[in-house]
């Protein structure tokens, strides 16, 4: 009889315990899911609600304040939302808030999301509709994805086509790869790009310094520059030289004149210029004056010796050894 | 009578004719189970005499191998679910195949291994031995003794052995979980009630009560319906073991698709 008593006792205290287990767990259960709190129903319109259902989380600020309660089906197509929400978070939730679907983590369960909301708009009560944003559309994403993934394909395919060719040596920059005479060249011509740069900053240096002395006051460029008398010298110069260059033009003409008349074998020059015949004759003429300066010569070294003329150049050798002594 | 029925000649075939046969003896025993229930005298001492037999004597057992389920279960989904970066997701897939199926069937299945077959065998040898015969003649009601007190034992302890077991697979869960992936006994907690609804657990008694009368009943039926001696009791236990377990699964199946169904509405 003791012993059927224990072991009643051992029996209701199993079953308590199995019993107590089932009840934290709904208890537990209800708790986390808001069963057993006050709440306050509000509703959004959506035009598609994205395979959302009853149960799912209303989450606000990152904090689940609520469930799904009811989807119904409004005006034409659109889908209403029912919700329940905490009644202790009621203050927080504006009448301007907006509410959106979005989901928990990447590719989990579907949720709501109450945000925005101002504290110029009263908290909602119970029954407000709040004002729902459509989230973005998966499948219009994954249209635009797939535009970009073809643009991917063909610039991978152009990249493909452009290093085979560039491996390949084709063209310029190929050849700047794999030729290695070409590189060699390349070499030298930055050698000599490099070597030029360092003339050319010389060479600036020199200029820079150049200047500095063209700059410095009293130099005769910086006068011409800046000294307005020495621009007006120069101005007059200039209207000289031009005169000048007008009378050089008027002489050329003149001498232009002259040299025609030279060329023209009717007057004198030209036809002491360009007659062969009058050349002829004039050569003739200067043999024949060659031939009689000659005898002139010879007769006047006989006169030398020939009296009375002997005496008169005796005389003048002795004033010319005179004069020489 | 038997002979005369023996005699007969089959409406189908004998082997069918003896199923169709087996099934009509099952619907009158659970018919007769039902009606026995309610009609005193009511057998309490011995209701909880078989509670503490099959409740209590069973917990150790089905406690350690709910923990091992927890551990084991948890330790095989862990790569399957780190190759998408969500370990994090360690507690809800627990929570969910515990409560919503491994919890009742692991229980289900030991106790119809340990309860079913200890109640086909000694319901078997009490039959071979005639002493529930030699009950019927001292004014006892056999049926209402041994079989009503064992179906409600089995039907009421299995779901309070369920709890226990989910709760220690949960346990063994969370100290894999805690041990690789660093997470507190609030959080993982939170989780595994965040996963489940009340149809998950409303679902998962209700299934542990179908299953505890089951083994129950199999178990009652085929000792009652035991015969040739001591190898008819082996036989009787061995077959409500097997037919426990398999109607356990038919049942498990059918519960799914109506949880599933009204899970959608």
């Amino acid at each position: 009889m003791r012993g059927e008593n224990k072991r009643s006792v051992i029996v209701g205290i199993f079953v308590f315990v199995g019993i107590a287990i089932l009840v934290a767990g709904i208890l537990t259960l209800g708790g986390q899911q808001k069963k057993f709190v006050k709440a306050i129903h509000l509703k959004a319109v959506f035009d598609d609600i994205g395979g959302l259902q009853t149960g799912n989380n209303v989450w606000f600020s990152g904090v689940k304040i609520g469930t799904v309660r009811k989807i119904n089906f409004y005006g034409d197509s659109q889908v209403e939302i029912e919700m329940n929400v905490e009644e202790k978070v009621v203050d927080f939730i504006r009448k301007d808030s907006k509410a959106t679907i979005s989901s928990d983590g990447l590719i989990g369960n579907k949720i709501i999301v109450i945000y925005g909301g101002t504290t110029v708009a009263p908290p909602v009560e119970d029954g407000d509709r709040l004002e729902s944003v459509m989230p973005l559309d998966t499948d219009q994403m994954m249209e635009t994805l797939q535009v970009n993934n073809e643009n991917l394909v063909e610039i991978t395919g152009n990249l493909k086509n452009l290093t085979s060719k560039l491996a390949e040596g084709e063209g310029m920059v190929g050849a700047a790869l794999t030729d290695s005479l070409l590189a060699e060249s390349f070499r030298a011509i930055v050698r000599n790009l490099d070597q030029a740069s360092i003339n050319s900053n010389r060479m600036i240096n020199e200029l820079n310094s150049f200047t500095s002395k063209l700059n410095q006051k009293g130099n005769l460029f910086n006068d011409l520059v800046t000294d307005t008398t020495m621009a007006t010298d120069l101005r007059q110069s200039m209207e000289s030289l031009k005169e000048a260059a007008a009378n050089s033009e008027e002489m050329t003409q003149k001498l232009s004149a002259i040299t025609d008349k030279f060329n023209d074998s009717s007057n004198s020059m030209g036809m002491l210029l360009n007659d062969p015949e009058f050349a002829e004759t004039l050569k003739s003429t200067m043999e024949n004056a060659d031939s009689a300066t000659y005898n002139l010569n010879r007769g006047m070294e006989a006169l030398e010796y020939t009296w009375p003329f002997n005496k008169g150049f005796k005389r003048k050798k002795k004033a010319e050894e005179k004069v020489n002594n | 009578m038997t002979e005369k029925a023996e005699d007969r000649k089959p409406l189908l075939s004998k082997k069918i004719d003896k199923f169709f046969t087996g099934l009509a003896n099952a619907w009158n025993f659970v018919r007769r189970f039902f009606k026995e229930v309610f009609i005193p005298p009511y057998e309490f001492k011995e209701v909880v005499h078989q509670c503490y037999r099959i409740g209590v004597e069973s917990l150790p057992l089905i406690a350690l191998t709910g923990f091992i389920v927890g551990i084991v279960f948890t330790n095989q989904s862990r790569p399957s679910l780190s190759e998408f970066g969500a370990t994090s997701w360690l507690p809800s897939l627990i929570s969910i195949a515990v409560v919503r199926a491994m919890g009742p069937l692991v229980t289900a299945l030991i106790a119809a291994g340990k309860v079913g077959s200890s109640i086909g065998a000694e319901i078997g040898s009490m039959k071979v031995t005639e002493q529930i015969d030699a009950m019927e003649v001292s004014a006892t009601n056999p049926f209402k003794f041994l079989v009503v007190t064992r179906v409600l034992a089995t039907t009421f302890m299995i779901p309070v052995l369920v709890m226990f077991t989910d709760f220690v697979a949960l346990m063994g869960s969370f100290l894999s979980v805690n041990a690789n992936e660093s997470v507190s006994l609030t959080t993982f907690f939170v989780q595994v009630f965040e996963a489940i609804s009340f149809l998950d657990i409303i679902s998962s008694v209700l299934k542990a009560l179908l299953f505890g009368f089951t083994i129950g009943i199999v178990g009652c039926y085929k000792g009652y319906n035991s015969s040739k001696g001591t190898e008819g009791v082996g036989r009787a236990a061995n077959a409500a073991v097997v037919m426990a377990m398999f109607l356990i699964f038919i049942e498990e199946l059918l519960v799914l698709q109506i949880v599933n169904a009204i899970r959608m509405m």
